[in-house]
């Protein structure tokens, strides 16, 4: 109902959808979304949404992988572990327990920049979610016999994504030889050598700093009402005391003046390259600019690289992409895995070629209107679900200071011209920036394994 | 129910909203639902047969196909026809899975004429390009050895249903193996789009911001004058349940951890004891705080994920407990998981505070795998495909409430195979790990970098 819709978000309003069946309507209305900032710093915000009866949280919290130094490197993501590993008033175990038993799940992420905690769950058990949040997030405990044994589990975690994974093992030294100065070349599970020995101590430090509540943004998209979880909010998070405001990075990486090599030999098939080019932060006005030439560059079977280097040049069986959207900037990455007698300098001349042909020539009307196109799509799709919506609202609340930008997103990227794309790409595209990774196959030796 | 609180309706679990069904002359079945809430519409498109259509040896030929179909088709190469949906922001690819090839694709509402036009050109007139297909064949070889590099937990139930089915068809690799892939022809795969693809094999789930009276004449004038499949659909008899223990070692020199499955034959897709199946299996092995997780991973640290999954195809399908840990650890992980299986064979584990948690949590989880219109239009396709009634989806809050303990020993005796029933397939470094594994049954032995995924 049109006259729903334009009522402002106060914090007065209750919102009509509350009782009717779910709504069939274009478009999103920015206006229901509510969001507080609680006494002690904490930022909440509310999409209400009532398709099904779920209800997605995600609590984003401003520390990551970035945030650690030599000896406690991997202890962002440890703790993405130890917070369902016991409070003081709850045993390691009963926090899943209570929430899988009440027909919830959970799960979280770490990345450079943030951990993120994610809850799935039916409407009815909002309350007891909210007070299971405010208990880990002030009592947390850190008992001796589950840090070890949630230690391994980290290092479980570590062998599947990195030692027996080359992708992820070759990625491992790049990003560590792209950053000489900034805390992005750390790996976000950690070194090995750290993990082995993280203590109690560095474990209550980083703890009580990173984990305060002015320095957390709960986002919640669900069948919920505003007013309901401002409410219990105010009642279970409010009286978490805020912390001194962590130390801001001040470390900023060098410009790079000279391309960077770094070779891995392993038990392999399949020789692989990779290419990492210092790039953008989340909030730099060129982002949307990066992520249309990205998406020219690598997204699907139309895409150059694709065209060029898998169906033409036959020098690869894949070419993928990922470019970082972090505080700080990040680096633009390029994916190739090639055949088993693939030569690796080849399939290197021919990406170097197709690379420079956007920095010399840009890119065409018609490549652009297709990124922007995908972009579009892809934002809806981005948007269907609650933890979709959950996910990029709390990305632009943290990222972008605003999660109203989020709504503003498809104009942006309308913008963007193919003069700024080649500017881009003469600008952060080239040898000198980049950090090239080779991953060389040997087959029959004694692995190296711990 | 406990997830009902004082004054709130119970959550009672999810019902199908209004959708038609149309089954045209030439057999092709439309199934149509309007949602609109984002601006897109969705399809996916089963063509009945998929790998089970792959001739004897000759695994891999629906993938292929599949990915054939892709590169060009109509009036457009395989440029061209990767750049129409690009261009407009729209998704669509092809797929070959066990018993059925998949196209899938959502576009933007304004575009769904231009997607109904790719989709019709895909299916009724693709250019099915030998250099094309050549390329395809290469690169297929190529990614399996590139997947052998990488996560192989991913590959493991490749090898896991080779072992565990041998000749039935259920034990084929669907995108082939690197010998069955070196004997392939451009005839095979045109061959398998003469014989096996056509109407009578096609059904159509459409979801998404459309009018349902309009696409049912655009999707009758593109489809309705088809031609139906040359020959008759497989058919597949079910498979036999293993007696016995066979441990199948597949060497992974160097592998920092070993990935392992055991399992056996366990149900079919129309199994009617779903509801207490699905909390029974969730209980010991599919959701975090899980019988199996709890000893592997929360209390042991042994892993970082163990878990028990069932494969309903038409026919019984596998049912598997997988997992992996570091090598030094592989027999007590091993151990753990089979003494874990065996309390849970027992009766042990499951009480009625568990029942009731698992009931809870497998309807409370329900709504948010059936929330977006992809989500929909891929169970309407699979009701259809199955021949289940929307009872599966609507009665399946109902059946959840009402599963009882003797529901729970039942399912448990006959669902699941005793301990001393099982197919056990380890990926690991052999050197380290051959002796300590040879007690739990007669070893079999090859390598990773062997061109198949079993010594058949």
């Amino acid at each position: 109902m049109k006259s729903a819709l334009l009522l402002t978000g106060l914090l007065t309003m209750q919102s009509v959808m509350a009782a009717a069946p779910p709504k069939v309507s274009n478009g999103l209305d920015p206006a229901v979304v509510q969001s507080v900032t609680l006494k002690n710093g904490m930022t909440v915000i509310v999409w209400p949404k009532h398709d099904i009866p779920n209800v997605a949280l995600y609590n984003f919290v401003k520390v990551g992988s970035r945030n650690e130094s030599p000896g406690i490197t991997g202890l962002a993501h440890f703790f993405e572990h130890m917070m369902f590993n016991g409070t003081a008033k709850r045993e390691p175990g009963e926090f899943d327990r209570i929430m899988e038993g009440q027909g919830a799940s959970n799960n979280a992420y770490t990345s450079d920049d943030v951990t993120v905690y994610q809850d799935w769950f039916p409407k009815t058990t909002l309350s007891t979610i909210i007070e299971l949040e405010a208990d880990r997030l002030q009592n947390l405990a850190f008992v001796p016999k589950v840090v070890e044994s949630e230690r391994q589990v980290v290092y479980s975690e570590r062998r599947l994504r990195t030692e027996d994974d080359n992708q992820g093992k070759l990625m491992e030294q790049v990003q560590a030889t792209a950053f000489v100065a900034h805390p992005y070349g750390n790996p976000t599970i950690g070194w090995p050598s750290d993990i082995q020995s993280w203590r109690i101590e560095d474990l209550q430090q980083f703890f009580k700093m990173y984990y305060a509540p002015n320095n957390c943004t709960m986002v919640f998209v669900g069948d919920v009402q505003p007013q309901e979880v401002f409410a219990l909010a105010r009642e279970h998070l409010e009286p978490i005391p805020a912390q001194t405001p962590p130390l801001p990075i001040r470390t900023k990486e060098p410009e790079q003046l000279g391309e960077r090599r770094v070779t891995v030999h392993a038990e392999a098939q399949t020789p692989l390259l990779q290419f990492a080019y210092h790039s953008l932060a989340a909030a730099d006005p060129e982002m949307p600019a990066l992520e249309l030439m990205m998406r020219i560059l690598a997204q699907g079977d139309s895409s150059r690289l694709h065209r060029a280097l898998v169906e033409q040049d036959k020098v690869a069986i894949a070419v993928d992409n990922f470019w970082q959207e972090g505080f700080d900037p990040g680096l633009s990455w390029f994916f190739l895995t090639l055949p088993a007698d693939g030569e690796v300098a080849k399939a290197e001349a021919a990406f170097t070629r197709e690379i420079a042909k956007v920095a010399e020539s840009g890119v065409t009307a018609a490549e652009l209107a297709k990124a922007k196109s995908l972009v579009i799509a892809d934002f809806w799709r981005g948007l269907a679900t609650i933890n979709g919506k959950a996910q990029q609202l709390g990305s632009y609340a943290v990222f972008h200071g605003d999660q109203s930008k989020l709504f503003d997103a498809p104009a942006t990227y309308e913008k963007v011209t193919s003069e700024q794309i080649k500017a881009l790409a003469a600008k952060i595209l080239t040898v000198n920036n980049r950090t090239v990774g080779v991953l060389v196959p040997v087959m029959g030796e004694e692995g190296e394994g711990p | 129910m406990s997830a009902v609180q004082a004054g709130e309706s119970p959550v009672v679990g999810v019902r199908v909203p209004a959708f038609e069904r149309v089954v045209l002359a030439n057999g092709a079945t439309l199934l149509l639902m309007e949602r609109h809430d984002i601006p897109l519409v969705g399809f996916q498109a089963i063509l009945r047969g998929g790998a089970l259509g792959d001739a004897a040896g000759k695994w891999g030929t629906a993938s292929l196909l599949a990915g054939l179909l892709e590169k060009g088709a109509g009036k457009r190469n395989a440029y061209a026809f990767a750049d129409a949906s690009a261009a407009v922001g729209g998704t669509l690819g092809a797929d070959a899975g066990l018993e059925a090839l998949t196209v899938s694709g959502e576009f933007l509402a304004r575009d769904q004429a231009l997607m109904i036009e790719l989709l019709a050109d895909l299916l009724q007139r693709p250019n099915l390009d030998a250099a094309e297909f050549e390329k395809l064949r290469e690169r297929q070889i190529e990614f399996i050895r590139a997947a052998k590099d990488g996560d192989l937990s991913a590959i493991l139930p490749t090898y896991g249903a080779a072992a565990l089915f041998k000749d039935h068809p259920y034990g084929r690799p669907v995108s082939g193996s690197e010998t069955s892939l070196a004997k392939l022809t451009h005839a095979d795969a045109t061959g398998y789009y003469r014989d096996q693809v056509g109407a009578d094999r096609l059904i159509i789930s459409m979801t998404g911001d459309f009018k349902s009276a309009d696409m049912k004449k655009r999707l009758t004038e593109a489809f309705g004058g088809w031609a139906k499949a040359k020959t008759a659909a497989p058919v597949v008899l079910p498979p036999a349940k293993v007696a016995g223990r066979h441990v199948l070692l597949v060497d992974a020199p160097g592998a920092a951890q070993t990935y392992f499955l055991m399992s056996n034959v366990g149900v079919n897709r129309k199994y009617p004891g779903r509801a207490p199946l699905d909390v029974v299996n969730t209980l010991f092995g599919g959701r975090f705080t899980s019988m199996l997780n709890s000893e592997l991973r929360i209390k042991s640290g042994l892993t970082y994920g163990a878990r028990s999954q069932l494969v309903r195809p038409t026919q019984p399908g596998q049912w598997q407990i997988s997992t992996y840990t570091r090598t030094d650890a592989t027999v007590q992980a091993a151990d753990l998981a089979l003494e874990t299986f065996g309390k849970f064979k027992q009766g042990g584990g499951i009480d009625a505070t568990a029942l009731d948690s698992g009931k809870t949590y497998v309807l409370g989880q329900f709504p948010t795998a059936l929330e977006t219109s992809p989500q929909w239009a891929r169970q309407l396709a699979e009701l259809e495909f199955y021949g289940l009634e929307r009872s599966y989806v609507d009665g399946y809050g109902p059946a959840l409430a009402a599963v009882t303990m003797a529901d729970v020993t039942r399912v448990s005796a006959e669902v699941y195979p005793a301990a001393d029933d099982l197919v056990i397939v380890f990926i690991g470094d052999a050197a380290k790990i051959r002796d300590g594994i040879k007690k739990y049954g007669p070893l079999t032995e090859m390598k990773l970098t062997d061109p198949a995924f079993s010594r058949l």
